[in-house]
């Protein structure tokens, strides 16, 4: 009987520590979700592609300096990840606009979402094959007996490249790798397919030369970072849509000015994200001739013209999509550089 | 009865001076073996010495400090949430028996579901914050405690159980007064494995867009080719899991007086001619409280038709009316790829579990060597990992079967360890008065003894064999049909996600079932008493 007893208080007593501490982490986790203390205006939601990084500094601009809360918006910048669609919550309306890319768009829009291209933050694609210099690949043709490391989703857009390029893709061998420059530094491959913007800036951080191959620069016309809506947003919800795109223009502009500092921001408006200020700023670099051209000189940030639509037709044609010209809806651009 | 022959455990530990020595010194040499491998690799980015991750971690002493916080956090509230889920469904299934093979039934198809698919459909449906680090913490835990829970809850003298009915009382009271005491050893053995579980399911669920903690580092780190950062994380996630697994481990013998349960123990197996009949219509009551479940679920949240697939389009897809069998047939190739890594790996990861354990009862000592390696091994995320296993042993099927391999053993090692010291005394002291070889005892007596605990382990690695090969696929071979579900969800292709969704935990609980069979079979030889 007495070891019964002392049994059950001693059980009751360690449920109960760990009941305690749960109950203690719960509040904490829900108090933590909704710190951030309610401003008036307008609340929305833009979808990012990725982790936080310079990546996104034109956005983080744009809240910084308040060009979203003095047009009535409160706006939230929802961190991407490894697993974390962009399109999903853009469909079901937790987010305004999401940062998605032309081929992603066209497959979801093949899929049955009711998606348009509003604005282009990336005209260049950014795509690289990145090789160290003892072996490197300077232009497609260099492919040849090659063993490229990339995830085997990637595989239409080599497939593509070779094509543009008249490489015979079965002279490449494919080996597929996680999305870290580690397999070419350890040697097990001899080039990367990857963005410009990340592994190859990772390498040149850690004293590692690399060069890059930039896609676009044969052939490889994709718009990425693209900023998405759907039809019933553009719609119904089309002044937060506009006051939206409106700052992110403005910031991607400022960022352009000064992307040290652009960098230098992130880093302390995310200071749980790890972020390296070298790194930051290298990157926030690097994407500059990536997101600006003689085309934005002309129309604005984010914009595209009836030839680069055709190209970029044609590419996502080669993947294996097909659209139409519809897809991309200057409207909102139009309203923001019109105003 | 199960609690009847734990009684001569003690006998086998060595002087407990000893062990701590062993365990001392395979720690040394381990981290001098790390130390030598790291430098060796120097320049290839893939491994840090232990040097250079104390000073990464020193260097980003408040970083890693926040990010542990975000992630132990939401690590301990789906702990608990799940660990609650559990004791309510055994609570239910224990009241009300008529309902055990439904609940059992549909905790085995919830813990089968793919977690690289269903962890973006969580973001979908939580929203943005803690929501799926929770949920998929909580998803890691509950099913490791319930079926030891169930277990405990049956292992009670029919006498007591009398007593209750002779007082007039009913099944609750029965619950309440008897089982609930009797199974706390049992929901203590659950709990020290599920404590770890929580600790990497929060990781994973950071992958689908959280703002803090430490899956969010690692990721951040492997693309920065951060590799003393990147060893740093997995240091401190393999550190919290093992200091889990311990501190549970110790609360749980401080309640149950140090005397360890039959874990994992075998489900009563229905005999007689109606087996058959009875399976069947738990097997069907399972599925069809799944499908109400879905359905209902996409009504009830009103989920987007753009991500959800009801049972009837999965129906479609798999019977081809959706698009002629063109998903069905990318499916079913995915699945052949992925089970050239996962048969292998699985059958390999139970291998070294069952060799692991009779290596520790031949030389006691060992066990102190091997038990930190091996919850360390199970401990580092398998995105750190990764990376140094396929550069060891290559990117072909070795690195990715051995992936697995780790993955599984550990769990199998833990219960045959429990299941070989379950050897009755009286036959242990017989063949010590006969001065029986040790490995003799090892055959003769410990492995037969071991066989419920070795299978419950078996069936119950099915489920984390098949998370673990969709995981590597995901992450490091980017092959098969993990990431192909990784590839559909990018492409809003979510016909093929719905599908490998159905195809996985089908395979999966039929995996399951498969083991359970030869489990009965194995058992109704060797132990008896298990399948009354």
């Amino acid at each position: 009987m007495a070891e019964r007893r002392t049994l059950s208080r001693r059980t009751l007593i360690g449920a109960g520590v760990l009941g305690a501490a749960g109950i203690g982490a719960a509040t904490f986790a829900g108090v933590s979700a909704f710190r951030n203390p309610p401003r008036n205006g307008t609340d929305v939601a833009l979808q990012l592609s990725w982790l936080h990084s310079a990546q996104f500094a034109g956005s983080y601009i744009a809240l910084d300096r308040g060009y979203w809360s003095d047009a009535g918006l409160n706006v939230s910048l929802l961190q991407g990840g490894p697993n974390a669609p962009v399109e999903p919550p853009v469909v079901s309306g937790q987010a305004l606009v999401g940062v998605s890319a032309a081929d992603f768009t066209a497959a979801a829009v093949a899929e049955g979402a009711p998606f348009k291209i509003i604005g282009v933050a990336m005209q260049n694609n950014p795509f690289v094959i990145a090789s160290l210099p003892d072996n490197p690949v300077n232009e497609p043709g260099d492919l040849e007996g090659k063993r490229i490391g990339m995830a085997l989703a990637n595989t239409p857009t080599l497939e593509t490249l070779c094509t543009l390029n008249g490489v015979d893709i079965t002279a490449i061998e494919i080996v597929p790798t996680q999305y870290a420059a580690q397999p070419l530094t350890s040697g097990e491959v001899d080039c990367l397919l990857c963005w410009e913007t990340d592994l190859p800036v990772a390498m040149e951080i850690q004293g590692v030369e690399s060069i890059t191959m930039l896609m676009a620069d044969y052939g490889y016309t994709l718009h990425s970072q693209t900023y998405i809506a759907t039809d019933d947003s553009l719609a119904n919800r089309r002044d937060d849509v506009v006051a939206l795109m409106a700052g992110e223009v403005r910031g991607w502009e400022e960022y352009r000015l000064d992307t040290d500092a652009a960098a230098a921001l992130s880093v302390e408006m995310y200071p749980d994200a790890g972020l390296d200020l070298e790194t930051q700023q290298l990157q926030a670099a690097r994407q500059v001739p990536l997101m600006f051209s003689e085309l934005t000189d002309e129309l604005g940030f984010g914009f595209w013209n009836e030839e680069t639509v055709a190209q970029n037709i044609e590419t996502l044609a080669l993947l294996g999509q097909s659209v139409t010209p519809d897809l991309w809806d200057s409207s909102i651009l139009e309203q923001v550089h019109g105003a | 009865m199960i609690v009847a022959v734990t009684a001569s455990i003690r006998p086998l530990a060595a002087p407990a001076r000893r062990d701590a020595a062993v365990g001392v010194a395979g720690v040394v040499v381990a981290l001098v073996a790390w130390e030598v491998l790291a430098r060796s690799l120097e320049g290839a980015f893939v491994l840090a010495a232990p040097t250079a991750v104390v000073v990464a971690i020193v260097d980003n002493g408040p970083l890693l400090g926040r990010a542990l916080a975000a992630t132990g956090s939401t690590a301990l509230a789906g702990f608990v949430i799940g660990n609650l889920a559990a004791v309510a469904l055994a609570g239910l299934a224990a009241a009300w028996p008529r309902s055990q093979r439904t609940v059992t039934g549909l905790a085995l198809i919830v813990v089968c579901l793919p977690l690289v698919a269903t962890a973006p459909l969580l973001r979908v449906l939580l929203g943005p914050g803690d929501g799926p680090q929770i949920a998929l913490a909580a998803l890691a835990v509950y099913y490791t405690t319930l079926i030891p829970l169930l277990v405990g809850l049956r292992a009670v003298p029919d006498t007591w159980l009398d007593l209750v009915r002779v007082a007039g009382r009913g099944a609750v009271t029965a619950l309440v007064v008897v089982r609930a005491r009797a199974s706390v050893p049992y929901l203590a053995a659950g709990l020290q494995i599920a404590a770890p579980a929580a600790f990497l399911g929060a990781m994973v669920g950071e992958f689908t867009g959280a703002e803090r903690g430490l899956g969010v580092l690692t990721i951040r780190a492997s693309r920065d080719l951060d590799v003393d950062l990147t060893w740093a994380l997995a240091t401190i996630a393999a550190a919290v899991s093992m200091l889990a697994y311990a501190i549970v481990g110790m609360i749980g013998r401080a309640a149950t007086g140090g005397q360890p349960p039959t874990i994992l123990a075998a489900p009563r197996i229905a005999a007689g001619p109606g087996r058959v009949r009875r399976t069947l219509a738990s097997t069907a009551s399972a599925v069809v409280a799944t499908i109400v479940l879905w359905w209902g679920g996409i009504i009830l949240l009103g989920i987007t038709p753009f991500v959800a697939r009801t049972p009837l389009d999965v129906v479609g897809i798999f019977a081809g009316t959706r698009d002629g069998g063109l998903t069905r047939d990318a499916l079913f190739a995915a699945l052949c790829d992925t089970a050239v890594y996962v048969v292998p790996g699985y059958i390999a990861g139970l291998a070294a579990g069952v060799l692991l354990a009779v290596l520790i009862v031949l030389a006691p000592g060992a066990s102190g060597a091997i038990m930190p390696v091996a919850v360390a091994l199970r401990s580092v995320p398998i995105v750190t990992s990764a990376p140094l296993i396929v550069l060891l042993l290559g990117r072909g099927s070795l690195g990715a079967i051995t992936l697995i391999a780790v993955m599984v053993f550990f769990p199998t090692l833990v219960a045959c360890l429990h299941g070989l010291r379950q050897a009755p005394g009286q036959v242990l002291d017989v063949m010590a008065v006969y001065a029986t070889a040790p490995w003799r005892v090892v055959v003769r007596a410990r492995i037969p003894a071991m066989l419920p605990a070795f299978f419950a382990a078996a069936r119950m690695s099915v489920p984390a064999a098949v998370l673990a090969v969709t995981v590597v696929e995901w992450l490091a071979t980017g092959t098969g049909i993990g990431a192909l579900m990784a590839r559909s969800a990018s492409l809003s292709n979510y016909d093929a996600l719905a599908g490998a969704v159905v195809l996985v935990t089908a395979v999966a609980a039929l995996g399951y079932a498969a083991v359970g069979a030869i489990e009965t079979r194995m058992l109704a030889r060797y132990a008896p008493e298990q399948a009354s």
